[in-house]
C-alpha cells in the first residue's frame, strides 16, 4: 500500500507485539517444561524466562524512550500514531513487568 | 470566509436536472414478498437488529423459567433434564444468537452512514450472513420444543458432550448450529474490516474516524483471530462424535483440556468482542450527551487496541481449576489483572467527558449511567476472580454467575439499550418516550441489581451453578427468591422498552434531523441511497466543526451527488488518509443470498436429523445459488472512469491489491490459516501428552510421499502464477485445469502415504489429529477442484479480462495458500515427533 498501512500499524502496535511474544513465550516455555514428557517436570528452569523478560522490558523501554517527546509534550496536534507508539510502549512495559512477577514468587510447576 | 469555504466545496450548484432521479432509481427498495431480496445495509441492519432482539427476548424467557424453578427450594416445576436444556440454551442463545449478532447488526446499520458511505462494500455478503444466522438460529432454537436442545452447558465441555455421555442429537445441534453461526459472524467481520478501511468519506483519516468505527475495526480483527479456534474445536468434537476419532477421550490418548483451550481461546476474547462495540457506542454517545468532544480520544482508541491484545492472553483464566500448573496460571492471572488498565483508561475518559460537559439526563444518559455503575462492579469482581486462590473457591458457584452477568449485562445490554434510545430516531424520525424511559430504566437497573447482587452471596455460601434445585436446609432460599423477584422486575423494564419501541415505530414518519445535536455523520439527512452527496471531512466531529455540512450534503455540494454508472455506487478511499481512490460499483438486490443462506442452513440442520435427501437438495440449492451469485459478479465495468466532483475523476473499480475483494480474500485466508493453526495446536497438544511420539501403534509415512506431494502443490501454484499472466490467452483455462490436476494429485499422494503408514484415526488421538489436519487440507482441495474448472469456464465464456480479473486473482491467492498449508502440514507432522525426542 502506498500509504504504508502495515508499517504504520506495526509502529503503533510493536510494543504490544513484544508483550504478546513475551507472554506467549513464557507460557509455552513453562508448559513445555511442565508437560508429562517435558524436560523439567516439577521445577521449570526460570533463568531463560528471566532473560526473556529482561530483553522484552529493554525493548519496550527503548520504544518508550524513542516516543518520550509525545509523552512529555504531546498536544492536541500530536498524531494518533505517535500516541499509540508512546502509550502502548508504556502499557506493554507495565504488562510485561506485571506478568513476570510469578517468576520471582512461584518455583514449581504444580 | 464563508465565500471561500463555499467555493472550495467539491461540487457546484446548480446540479443537473434528473441527477437526483437517476440516483434514486438503482437504490429503490423492493417491497412485498420481494423484501427478502433486499441487500442494502439499512434493511439488512434493521432485520438483523430485530432478529437479535427477538433472540434476546426468547433467551430472557428461558432465564425467567430458570429463576422460577430456583425461586423456592425442592421445586419440581422443571425436571433436571429440562433445566439442563434451558440453561444451556439460555447461555448459548444469549451469547451466540443475541450478543455477537446484535453488535454486528448495529454496525451493519450504522457504520456506512457514520463513515459517509452509501453502503458496505459487500452488501450481498451481509444479506447472506444475516439470513444464514436468522434461519439457522431460529431452527436451532426450535430444537427446544422437541427435547433436542443441547444440554451440556453453553461451553459444552467433553467428555460430558462426547458420544458416550451425550448419545442423542442434542450436542450435534449445538456443534453444527454454532459452527454455522460463527461462519456468519466471520463473514460480517470481513465486511466490516473492508468497509471501515476502504469506504470512509474523503478526508476521514484514521485519526478522524469515529471511535465507534475504531472499536468495530478492532472487534472485527478480534473475530478473525478468535473465532477460528471455536470453529476448529466444534469440528473436532463433531468428528469425534460422528467418526469416533478420540480427540477428547483421555483413555485413548485424547485430552478434554484441549477443548477447554480451543473454546476459551475464542470464549474470552468474545467477552471483549461483545464489550468493545458497546464501549465504542458509549464513546459516541457520551460526548453528545455532555455536549463536548470526547476527553482522551486518542488514549481511548489506543486502549481499544491494547484490550484487543490483552484479551487473547486471558483464555486460561477460565481454566484455573483444570490443573494446568501454578506458574502458567499465574501468568494468566497477572494478564487478567493487567486488562483492567486499558479498560480503566476508557472509563476515566468517559467520566472526564461527562465532568467537562453539561450533561442532559435524558434516556440514553440514564442507561449509560447504569452501564458505568454495573460494569465497574463487574470489573471489580473480575479482578477478584483473576486471583487464583479466590477463583479456586468461587469457581462454578453463583459468584461467577453474578460476575459474568454484571460484566455482560452492564457492559453490553445497558449500552445497547442506551443505543436503542439514542439511534432509534434514525429509523422514522421518532424518539422513544422519555417518561416511559424513566420507568423502564429504574425497573431494569433495580431489577438487575436485586436479581444478580444476591448471587455473589449465594455463591460465597457455596451454591453451585447449574443445579436445578436445592434443599431448604442449605439456607439459600431467601437470596434465591430475591433473585427471582429481581429477574421479573428486570423483565418488566425490558418489556416496557420494547412496547415503547413498537408504539414509536407505528407512528408516522417525520424528518430525522439531529435530535441530540450529535457530531457524527449518521445524523446527516439520508434517503434510500444514503446521503445525497458524500461529504468531505475535515474534523473528528464533523457536524460540530463543519457548519452547514448537512445542507451542503443534501444540496449535492460534496462528492458523488448522482450516479455515474446508473448503478449503486460508493467511493473507495485509501485506508490511512481517506483519499478517494476509485468508484466502487455495488451489487443490487437479489434472491441469491437468501437462497444460498436458506440452503446452507437447511443442509446442516437436516443432515443432523438424518433427513439426507432433503438435506442434499438444500445443499445443492445453496451451491447453485452461490455459483450463480459469483458468476454474475466480477463483470466488466460499464464505464472506465467517473466524475465524482467538479474536478475529480476516479477510475471505476480496481485490480489486485488495490481492490476491496483482494483484501476480503486476504482476511478470509487469515481466518483460514488461524483455523489450520488451531488444528496444528491440537496435534502439538496431543503429542505433548505422549511419552513416546509417534505412539507405539502408529507411524509416519516415508519422506518421499510428502516430498512428491509438496512438489505437485508447488507445480500447481506455478501454473496459477502463469495463468495470472495469461489473461486473454487461449492457454489460461488449460493452465487452471492442469493446476487442479496437480492439487488433486498432491492430495492423493498424501493419502496414499498415510495409508501405507497405517494411519488409524480411531485407534488413538494422535492419529486422529493428523486425520483432522488432512481433512482440512482435503476441504481446500475440494474447493480448488471446483474453482479450477470454474475459472476455465469463465475464461471460455469471456468473463476473464484485464478489467474483470478479480476471480482469477483471488482464486490464485487461495491456490497459493493451499500450497503453503499443505507444506506446513507436512512439516508440522514430521517435525513435532523430532522435537519430542
Amino acid at each position: 500500500m502506498r500509504e504504508r498501512l502495515f508499517g504504520k500499524l506495526l509502529r503503533g502496535t510493536l510494543p504490544m507485539l513484544v508483550w504478546a511474544a513475551h507472554f506467549g513465550g513464557s507460557y509455552v516455555l513453562v508448559a513445555a517444561q511442565c508437560s508429562p514428557a517435558g524436560f523439567a517436570p516439577g521445577s521449570p528452569h526460570r533463568l531463560p524466562l528471566a532473560l526473556m523478560t529482561l530483553v522484552a522490558l529493554a525493548i519496550c523501554a527503548a520504544l518508550a524512550w524513542r516516543a518520550r517527546g509525545t509523552l512529555g509534550g504531546g498536544d492536541e496536534q500530536t498524531a494518533l500514531l505517535d500516541w499509540a507508539a508512546a502509550l502502548t510502549a508504556l502499557l506493554a512495559f507495565a504488562g510485561i513487568a506485571w506478568t513476570s512477577v510469578p517468576l520471582w514468587l512461584v518455583e514449581s510447576c504444580a | 470566509m464563508t465565500m471561500t469555504h463555499e467555493t472550495t466545496l467539491p461540487s457546484s450548484l446548480p446540479r443537473p436536472a434528473h441527477e437526483l432521479e437517476r440516483l434514486k432509481k438503482p437504490w429503490r427498495r423492493p417491497t412485498g414478498w420481494r423484501y427478502l431480496t433486499r441487500v442494502d445495509n439499512t434493511s439488512i441492519g434493521l432485520l438483523y437488529i430485530g432478529t437479535a432482539l427477538l433472540f434476546f427476548l426468547l433467551a430472557g424467557i428461558l432465564g425467567l423459567m430458570m429463576r422460577t424453578q430456583l425461586a423456592v427450594p425442592d421445586n419440581t416445576l422443571l425436571s433436571a433434564g429440562s433445566y439442563n436444556q434451558i440453561f444451556t440454551m439460555h447461555g448459548t442463545v444469549m451469547m451466540f444468537l443475541f450478543a455477537i449478532p446484535i453488535v454486528e447488526a448495529i454496525a451493519v446499520f450504522l457504520l456506512p452512514n457514520m463513515l459517509g458511505a452509501r453502503d458496505l462494500p459487500f452488501p450481498r455478503l451481509s444479506a447472506y450472513a444475516f439470513w444464514a444466522y436468522a434461519i439457522g438460529g431460529l431452527a436451532f432454537f426450535c430444537t427446544l420444543f422437541f427435547g433436542l436442545a443441547p444440554d451440556g452447558g453453553w461451553f459444552m465441555y467433553p467428555p460430558l458432550t462426547g458420544k458416550q455421555y451425550s448419545p442423542g442429537l442434542n450436542a450435534d445441534f449445538w456443534l453444527l448450529g454454532i459452527g454455522f453461526i460463527e461462519i456468519s459472524a466471520i463473514a460480517g467481520a470481513i465486511e466490516l474490516i473492508v468497509g471501515i478501511l476502504f469506504t470512509r468519506a474523503p478526508g476521514m483519516s484514521l485519526s478522524r474516524m469515529p471511535v465507534y468505527a475504531w472499536a468495530m475495526l478492532v472487534v472485527a480483527v478480534m473475530i478473525v483471530f478468535a473465532f477460528p479456534a471455536i470453529i476448529a474445536g466444534t469440528a473436532l468434537l463433531e468428528m469425534e462424535r460422528a467418526f469416533d476419532w478420540p480427540f477428547f477421550i483421555a483413555e485413548r490418548g485424547g485430552d478434554p483440556i484441549l477443548w477447554h483451550h480451543l473454546f476459551w481461546f475464542f470464549g474470552h476474547p468474545e467477552v471483549y468482542i461483545i464489550f468493545l462495540p458497546a464501549a465504542g457506542m458509549v464513546s459516541t454517545m457520551v460526548p453528545t450527551i455532555a455536549g463536548t468532544p470526547l476527553v482522551g480520544r486518542r488514549p481511548i482508541i489506543v486502549a481499544l487496541v491494547v484490550v484487543c491484545f490483552f484479551s487473547f492472553a486471558l483464555w486460561a483464566h477460565h481454566m484455573f481449576t483444570a490443573g494446568l500448573g501454578v506458574m502458567t496460571m499465574s501468568f494468566v492471572s497477572a494478564a487478567s489483572m493487567a486488562v483492567a488498565v486499558p479498560t480503566a483508561i476508557q472509563v476515566f475518559g468517559w467520566i472526564a467527558t461527562l465532568w467537562r460537559g453539561r450533561v442532559t439526563m435524558n434516556a440514553p444518559a440514564l442507561f449509560l449511567a447504569g452501564f458505568m455503575f454495573i460494569f465497574v462492579l463487574g470489573g471489580l469482581t473480575g479482578v477478584m476472580v483473576a486471583l487464583l486462590p479466590f477463583d479456586w473457591q468461587a469457581h462454578d458457584t453463583y459468584f461467577i454467575v453474578a460476575h459474568l452477568h454484571y460484566v455482560l449485562v452492564g457492559g453490553m445490554v445497558f449500552p445497547v439499550f442506551a443505543a436503542l434510545y439514542y439511534w432509534l430516531p434514525l429509523v422514522k424520525g421518532q424518539r422513544l418516550s422519555e417518561r416511559l424511559a424513566q420507568w423502564a430504566f429504574w425497573l431494569m437497573f433495580g431489577g438487575f441489581n436485586i436479581a444478580f447482587f444476591p448471587m455473589h452471596v449465594t455463591g460465597l455460601l457455596g451454591m453451585p451453578r447449574r443445579v436445578y434445585t436445592y434443599p431448604a436446609e442449605m439456607g439459600w432460599a431467601g437470596l434465591n427468591l430475591a433473585s427471582t423477584v429481581g429477574a421479573f422486575v428486570l423483565a418488566g423494564g425490558v418489556l416496557l422498552v420494547l412496547v415503547d419501541v413498537v408504539r414509536t415505530l407505528r407512528r408516522p414518519e417525520q424528518p430525522v434531523g439531529n435530535p441530540w445535536h450529535a457530531a457524527t455523520l449518521e445524523w446527516l439527512p439520508t434517503e434510500d441511497y444514503g446521503t445525497r452527496s458524500i461529504p468531505h471531512i475535515t474534523s473528528a466531529d464533523p457536524l460540530w466543526d463543519q457548519p452547514g455540512l448537512s445542507e451542503q450534503v443534501e444540496a449535492g455540494r460534496h462528492y458523488l451527488p448522482g450516479t455515474a454508472s446508473g448503478k449503486r455506487e460508493t467511493i473507495a478511499t485509501s485506508p490511512v488518509s481517506g483519499k478517494p481512490l476509485y468508484l466502487l460499483i455495488l451489487p443490487g438486490d437479489s434472491w441469491l443470498p437468501f437462497i444460498a443462506a436458506a440452503g446452507t442452513a437447511g443442509f446442516f440442520l437436516l443432515l443432523t436429523v438424518k433427513m439426507n435427501l432433503t438435506a442434499w437438495a438444500c445443499g445443492i440449492a445453496a451451491i447453485v445459488a452461490t455459483v450463480a451469485w459469483l458468476w454474475g459478479s466480477d463483470r466488466k465495468q460499464p464505464i472506465t472512469e467517473a466524475r465524482v466532483s467538479d474536478t475529480l475523476v476516479l477510475p471505476v473499480g480496481a485490480r489486485g491489491s488495490a481492490s476491496h475483494s483482494w483484501w476480503a480474500t486476504i482476511i478470509m485466508l487469515v481466518v483460514d490459516a488461524t483455523i489450520f493453526a488451531s488444528f496444528v495446536f491440537a496435534y502439538i497438544h496431543i503429542s505433548m501428552r505422549l511419552e513416546v511420539c509417534p505412539p507405539p501403534s502408529a507411524s509416519l509415512p516415508e519422506l518421499r510421499w510428502p516430498l512428491v506431494s509438496g512438489a505437485l502443490l508447488a507445480a500447481g501454484s506455478i501454473l496459477m502464477l502463469w495463468a495470472r499472466r495469461s489473461i486473454g490467452r487461449r492457454r489460461l483455462p488449460w493452465l487452471a485445469l492442469m493446476a487442479t490436476g496437480c492439487v488433486i494429485g498432491a492430495f492423493l499422494v498424501d493419502l496414499h502415504g498415510y495409508d501405507l503408514a497405517g494411519l488409524a484415526p480411531r485407534a488413538q488421538a494422535w492419529s486422529a489429529t493428523i486425520a483432522a489436519l488432512l481433512s482440512y487440507q482435503g476441504l481446500h482441495v475440494i474447493v480448488l477442484a471446483v474453482a479450477g474448472p470454474y475459472l476455465a469456464a469463465r475464461a471460455w465464456s469471456g468473463r476473464l479480462s484485464p478489467t474483470s480479473r478479480a476471480t482469477l486473482d483471488n482464486t490464485a491467492l487461495l491456490w497459493h495458500y493451499t500450497t503453503l498449508q499443505g507444506i506446513a502440514l507436512a512439516l508440522a507432522v514430521h517435525l513435532v515427533p523430532l522435537l519430542m525426542e
